[in-house]
C-alpha cells in the first residue's frame, strides 16, 4: 500500500504532457466537441433552473412554476436572503473554517504521511488503515459523543470544535493519498540529506515539502470543498446564528411547513458563487496534481 | 555508511513523533466517539437523561427489521451509481478529453469541460436536492420535454414510484460523482509519458486499446483511490436520498445512513440507531479490508 | 521603566475589571422563534418585540431567527447546553416539547398562568397542548409552554372556478364527492396532492376525524391503546376510492407540497387540502383568482392544533421577562395585529380584525376550538410517525398498497409503539 505509486514522473517537463501535436482531422473533432457540449450543457442545466428561479418574483412562479421564465428581473428573493441569513456572515464563517480545515486538514495528513511514508514506523501499514477508519465513520454515529465532549470542553457552538473535527476527518483521506505518494519518493535524496546532518523537520520543509506542493494544493482545494458543503456537523455544534456557515443557512429556505421555492433558488445561487470563485482560481492546481517537475 | 545506517536508526524512531497530532486527533474525533456508539447500542437512551442497559435488544431487533435489511440492499444497489458509472464515465471523459480534446482544440478548451463536469461537486446537496426535484417532478422538466417530443408514455413519476425512485436519485447521484473521478484521473493522466503513447500508435493500436492498454494500467494508482473512496461513500450515503426521497415511496430508497438519521434524531431512538451504525461500520471496515488487500495483491504484481 | 508598565497594567486590568462588573449589571434577555420571515407571526412578532425593547431600556434583547431544521435536529442538545436562550419558540407535542419538558429542560410556568392571567384569555382547550406530565405526554401535568396563534387544514378552493362551474361549497363530503365529479366531467382533476409531503397525511387524516368519537382521538393521541383502525380504513377506501375515480393525480406520489400549491395556484387545480401556514403565501402571490376555503365537512374533528409554544428553558435567567413577552403576544393589540398580517389569531376580538383572510382564519379556527375539535396531527403519537405515513401514504396512492395493508401496516408501527412506551 505504502508503495502505490501516485509517483512523481522523473522525466520533468517532458511528461507535464504539451498536447501531441497531430494533423487536425475534419469532422471528426466537431461531432466529438458537439457531443461533449451537450453533456455540458445537460450537466449545466440545474444550475440554469437556479439562475432563472432566484431572479424570479413569487407571483410568477406561483402562475407558471420553476420552468417558467420571469416576466421581471426580480431581486427580491436574493436580497431578502442575503439579510435574513446575515449572508455575510455566513460566508465569512464558511470560510474561516473551510481554510482552517483546509490548512490544519493538510497539515495533518503530511505529519502522519511522513512518518509513514518517509519514517516507515513501526506497524505503519496497521497504522494507514486504521487512520484510515476516519473516512468510513458514518457522521450520525459520532455527533451525540461529539456533543457531550464539546460541551464538556466548552467548545459546544464553536467553530474551533468543527474546525478540529473536519481537519481530522479528512486528514483520513489526505493521509491516504500522501503517504502513498510518498512511499516511493526516492530513498537516496532522503539519505543524501541526513548524511549532510539535517534533522527530519528540515527535511520535510525543505525536501519534501517544496516537491509535494501541488499535490498538498489539490488536497487543500478538494478539503476546502468538502468541508464547505458539510451541513449536519455544522448544523448540530454551531448553535449561535453568528457562528454558524452558509449550508446550515440553507435551511432558512424550507420551514416548518413550507418552502419558499425562488428563495431557495436564491440561496443556492448565493451559496454556490464562493466556491466557483474559489474552483476557478484553484483550477489549474488541479491540473498539476501529482505530476511534477525535475527530481534534482 | 555505518554512520548513515545509525543516523537513520535513531531518526527513525524520531519519525513516531509526527503522528502524535494526527493520532491525538483521531482519538477524539474518532475512536472514542466510535467506542461511545459501540456501548451506546447495548442501551435504550433519548438522547438526554440517562441511557439504559438493554444488552443484545437492539440487535435482535434489528435482525427482524425489514426497514434495516432493504436499506442494506439498497446501498449495495448504490454503489453502482456511486462508484462503478462514474468511474468508467470519468475515465472515458478524462482520456477523451486529455487526449483527443486537448490535441485538437487547445488546453483552454479542455479546461473548460472539466471545470464544467465538475460543477456539481461543488454544489450544496440540499441545493442539487431542490434543483432535481423540479426536474424529476411529475410536473417536472423531464416529463415536460417527453410529453413535448411525442413521448408521453415514457413519462413517469420519477421520484414517487417504488420503481423508478432508486434510479432517479442514482441519476442525480452520477451527474455529482463524475466531477471528482473526472479530476483526480485527469490529474493522473498527466503524468505518463506521452512517448507511450506515440509508440502504440507507431505499432497500429487505436483509441480503444491504448486506453486499456496504456492508460488504465498507468492510472491504477488514481483508480484505486477512487475506487475505495466512493465505494465508502456509498456505504454512508445520506444527503441525496435525505433531499430528494426521504428514503421513499414507502422506504423504496431507504439506506443505512437515513435510517440511522431517523432513529437518532426523529424518534430519538438512540440506542438502536447506534447499532444500525455498528454494523454499517463494521460492513464499511470489512469491505474496505478486502479491497486494500486486493489493491495491495494487484501491486505486488507489477 | 517598570514602574510606568506596571502602572499602565495595573490601570487597564482595573478597568476591565469596572467595565466588566458594569456589564454584568446590565441585562440580557435572549429570545429566538423560526417563523418564515415573510409570515403573519414574524411580521407581528417583530412589531411586538420593537415594542419590548422600548419598554426596557436597560436591556440588551438578543434576537436570533433560527431555522425549523436546527431546532428540530438539535433541540434537545441546545435546550441541554448553555446556549439556550430565555425563551424560545419549539414545536407542540409529545415527541418535541413533551419529551424536554419531561427530561426537566424547560421551566415550569403555571405560577406565571394566574399570575400573568393567561388562562383568562386562553380557553382550557387552548391550554391542552401546554401541559405536559412527567412522561412528557400532553394534557395533564404542568404547563410549560403557552401557543399564541392556531392552524389547521382546511380545503382551499378556486371561486372563480366553482362560480362557473355553479357548484357550491359543499356541507358534507357527498356533495364534495359531487363537486368533484363535476370538476372531472369537464376535464379538470380536482384535488392537488403531494402524497410524499404533509397535504397527503393531512388529506387522510382529515377523512379519518370525520368518522372519529371523543374516545377514539384521546385514545389515538395518548397512545393509550392499540390502534382502531376503522376510521382509518374508511379515509383510505375513499381515496383509493378518488384515485381511481381520477379525482387525486395519479402523479400525487411524486409531488411534495410546493408542487401540489403550485397546481392550485396556477389554476390548474382547483381544490388544495392543506394548512393555514400557505395563508401568507397565497394571499401574497395569488393575484389571478378568487380564493378562499372551506372546512372539510366533519361532525366534530378536524386536524388542527393550537400553534407552536413559548417555552422558557431551564436555566434562563430573566423568566419574568419571558413571562412578559408572552404576555405581549397575547395581549389584544398583537393578536389582532397578527390576525391582520393574515395569520391565524388564538383569542382576538373578531371585531377589531380589518383584514378579510385573518378574519375568516380566526372564527373558523375559533369554530372548532370552541367545540373542542381540534383533533392534532396525525403523526403525533409515535415519534417518527411523519415518516411512516409518508411512506405508507405513498403506496396507498400508487396502488401498492390496499386499504387494508396500509391499515395493517400503520397498526403495526403504532401497536408496537404503544406496548412499549
Amino acid at each position: 500500500m505504502a508503495d502505490a505509486a501516485l509517483s512523481f514522473s522523473e522525466t520533468s517537463t517532458k511528461a507535464v504532457a504539451a498536447p501531441r501535436s497531430r494533423a487536425r482531422r475534419g469532422a471528426m473533432r466537431w461531432v466529438v466537441l458537439a457531443i461533449l457540449v451537450v453533456l455540458l450543457l445537460l450537466t449545466l442545466f440545474p444550475f440554469l433552473l437556479a439562475l432563472i428561479n432566484a431572479v424570479k418574483d413569487g407571483v410568477d412562479y406561483s402562475k407558471g412554476g420553476p420552468l417558467s421564465i420571469p416576466t421581471r428581473i426580480d431581486m427580491g428573493s436574493l436580497s431578502s436572503f442575503w439579510n435574513t441569513s446575515d449572508f455575510s456572515r455566513k460566508l465569512l464563517n464558511s470560510v474561516i473554517i473551510s481554510v482552517c480545515v483546509a490548512v490544519f486538514g493538510a497539515l495533518l495528513s503530511l505529519f502522519n504521511a511522513y512518518a509513514i511514508g518517509i519514517g516507515k514506523v513501526r506497524g505503519s501499514r496497521v497504522i494507514l488503515v486504521v487512520l484510515l477508519l476516519g473516512i468510513m465513520v458514518p457522521q450520525e454515529s459520532i455527533i451525540y459523543p461529539l456533543y457531550y465532549m464539546a460541551k464538556a470542553t466548552g467548545l459546544y457552538d464553536t467553530q474551533l470544535a468543527v474546525i478540529i473535527i473536519f481537519a481530522v476527518l479528512q486528514s483520513a483521506f489526505g493521509t491516504y493519498l500522501l503517504s502513498s505518494v510518498l512511499g516511493s519518493f526516492p530513498r537516496e535524496i532522503i539519505e543524501a540529506a541526513e548524511i549532510d546532518g539535517a534533522t527530519s523537520w528540515q527535511i520535510l520543509w525543505s525536501v519534501i515539502v517544496p516537491v509535494l506542493r501541488p499535490t498538498l494544493m489539490v488536497l487543500g482545494t478538494f478539503f476546502f470543498i468538502w468541508t464547505w458543503n458539510e451541513f449536519l456537523i455544522p448544523l448540530v455544534m454551531l448553535v449561535s446564528n453568528n457562528n454558524q456557515t452558509v449550508s446550515v443557512a440553507m435551511g432558512l429556505t424550507r420551514g416548518q411547513n413550507l418552502s419558499d421555492p425562488t428563495l431557495q433558488a436564491a440561496a443556492s445561487l448565493l451559496g454556490i458563487a464562493p466556491t466557483i470563485v474559489f474552483f476557478l482560481i484553484f483550477q489549474r492546481t488541479l491540473t498539476r496534481g501529482v505530476a511534477v517537475g525535475a527530481v534534482k | 555508511m555505518a554512520a548513515a545506517q545509525g543516523t537513520y536508526a535513531t531518526q527513525r524512531w524520531g519519525y513516531y513523533f509526527y503522528l502524535i497530532p494526527g493520532v491525538l486527533g483521531f482519538l477524539l474525533v474518532v475512536l472514542i466517539p466510535q467506542v461511545s456508539n459501540f456501548v451506546l447500542s447495548f442501551t435504550t437512551w433519548k438522547g438526554v437523561g440517562l441511557p439504559r442497559w438493554v444488552g443484545m435488544q437492539n440487535y435482535q431487533r434489528l435482525i427482524t427489521d425489514d426497514q434495516f435489511w432493504g436499506s442494506m440492499i439498497h446501498t449495495l444497489l448504490f454503489i453502482i451509481s456511486m462508484t462503478i458509472i462514474p468511474v468508467i464515465i470519468g475515465l472515458v471523459l478524462a482520456a477523451l478529453l486529455f487526449d483527443y480534446i486537448r490535441d485538437q482544440w487547445g488546453e483552454q478548451v479542455s479546461s473548460l469541460f472539466r471545470a464544467g463536469f465538475y460543477l456539481p461537486q461543488i454544489l450544496p446537496i440540499t441545493t442539487a436536492g431542490v434543483l432535481w426535484g423540479w426536474i424529476l417532478s411529475p410536473i417536472g422538466v423531464v416529463n415536460i420535454i417527453l410529453k413535448g417530443i411525442g413521448l408521453a408514455p415514457l413519462a413517469q413519476n420519477w421520484v414517487g414510484d417504488a420503481t423508478w425512485a432508486l434510479p432517479s436519485v442514482s441519476f442525480m447521484i452520477v451527474w455529482i460523482q463524475v466531477g471528482y473521478c473526472l479530476v483526480v484521473f485527469m490529474s493522473g493522466l498527466s503524468r505518463i509519458d506521452p512517448s507511450l503513447y506515440e509508440a502504440a500508435e507507431l505499432d497500429g493500436a487505436g483509441w480503444w486499446q491504448r486506453l486499456t492498454a496504456i492508460t488504465i494500467p498507468m492510472l491504477a494508482p488514481e483508480i484505486f483511490v477512487v475506487v475505495l473512496t466512493t465505494l465508502i461513500a456509498a456505504l454512508k450515503v445520506f444527503a441525496p436520498i435525505f433531499v430528494l426521497t426521504a428514503g421513499g415511496p414507502d422506504n423504496a430508497t431507504l439506506v443505512p445512513s437515513y435510517l440511522t438519521y431517523y432513529h437518532f434524531f426523529t424518534t430519538q431512538r438512540v440506542g438502536y440507531a447506534a447499532s444500525i451504525a455498528v454494523v454499517q461500520m463494521a460492513l464499511t471496515v470489512v469491505l474496505a479490508i478486502i479491497f486494500l488487500r486486493f489493491q495491495a495483491q494487484q501491486q505486488a504484481k507489477e | 521603566m517598570l514602574k510606568l508598565s506596571r502602572l499602565a497594567l495595573a490601570a487597564s486590568l482595573s478597568t476591565m475589571l469596572l467595565a466588566g462588573v458594569a456589564h454584568a449589571q446590565s441585562k440580557t434577555f435572549n429570545i429566538w422563534w423560526f417563523e418564515d420571515p415573510t409570515s403573519s407571526e414574524n411580521i407581528a412578532w417583530t412589531k411586538a418585540l420593537d415594542e419590548f425593547k422600548t419598554k426596557h431600556p436597560d436591556v440588551t434583547v438578543n434576537f436570533q431567527l433560527k431555522t425549523f431544521q436546527q431546532l428540530q435536529a438539535s433541540g434537545s442538545m441546545i435546550l441541554n447546553s448553555d446556549q439556550a436562550p430565555d425563551v424560545l419558540e419549539y414545536n407542540k407535542g409529545n415527541a418535541t416539547a413533551g419529551l424536554v419538558a419531561s427530561q426537566g429542560l424547560l421551566t415550569n410556568l403555571d405560577d406565571y398562568v394566574t399570575k400573568e392571567g393567561w388562562d383568562k384569555i386562553l380557553t382550557p382547550g387552548d391550554l391542552t397542548l401546554s401541559k405536559y406530565d412527567d412522561k412528557g405526554i400532553y394534557g395533564s401535568g404542568h404547563v410549560f409552554g403557552i401557543s399564541v396563534y392556531g392552524e389547521y387544514v382546511s380545503c382551499f378552493y378556486n371561486v372563480d372556478m366553482f362560480e362557473k362551474a355553479g357548484l357550491k361549497v359543499p356541507t358534507t363530503i357527498d356533495e364534495w364527492v359531487a363537486d368533484m365529479e363535476a370538476f372531472k366531467k369537464q376535464g379538470v382533476t380536482p384535488l392537488a396532492l403531494g402524497a410524499i409531503d404533509t397535504s397527503g397525511q393531512h388529506l387522510l387524516a382529515s377523512l379519518a376525524y370525520t368518522k372519529a368519537d371523543d374516545t377514539w382521538i384521546q385514545n389515538y393521541q395518548g397512545l393509550k391503546a392499540p390502534l382502531d383502525g376503522a376510521p382509518y380504513l374508511y379515509a383510505a377506501q375513499t381515496l383509493s376510492d378518488w384515485v381511481s375515480k381520477g379525482y387525486i393525480n395519479k402523479d400525487s406520489t411524486g409531488m411534495k407540497d410546493p408542487d401540489a400549491a403550485l397546481l392550485f395556484t396556477s389554476g390548474k387545480a382547483p381544490m388544495y387540502v392543506s394548512g393555514t401556514w400557505n395563508l401568507g403565501n397565497f394571499a401574497s402571490t395569488i393575484k389571478d383568482f378568487k380564493w378562499s376555503q372551506f372546512v372539510i365537512p366533519t361532525t366534530k374533528y378536524s386536524v388542527g392544533s393550537t400553534g407552536n409554544l413559548w417555552v422558557v428553558p431551564k436555566g434562563s435567567k430573566n423568566a419574568d421577562l419571558a413571562a412578559e413577552w408572552i404576555s405581549l403576544t397575547l395581549s389584544p393589540k398583537y393578536q389582532t395585529e397578527l390576525a391582520n398580517d393574515g395569520g391565524v389569531a388564538i383569542a382576538a376580538d373578531p371585531a377589531t380584525i380589518t383584514n378579510p383572510v385573518g378574519k375568516n382564519a380566526a372564527s373558523v379556527f375559533k369554530q372548532i376550538a370552541d367545540k373542542n375539535g381540534l383533533g392534532f396531527y396525525p403523526d403525533w403519537p409515535v415519534p417518527g410517525y411523519y415518516d411512516v405515513l409518508n411512506q405508507k401514504d405513498t403506496g396507498l396512492f400508487q396502488g401498492t398498497l390496499t386499504p387494508q395493508q396500509f391499515v395493517d401496516q400503520i397498526k403495526k408501527v403504532y401497536d408496537d409503539a404503544q406496548s412499549n412506551q
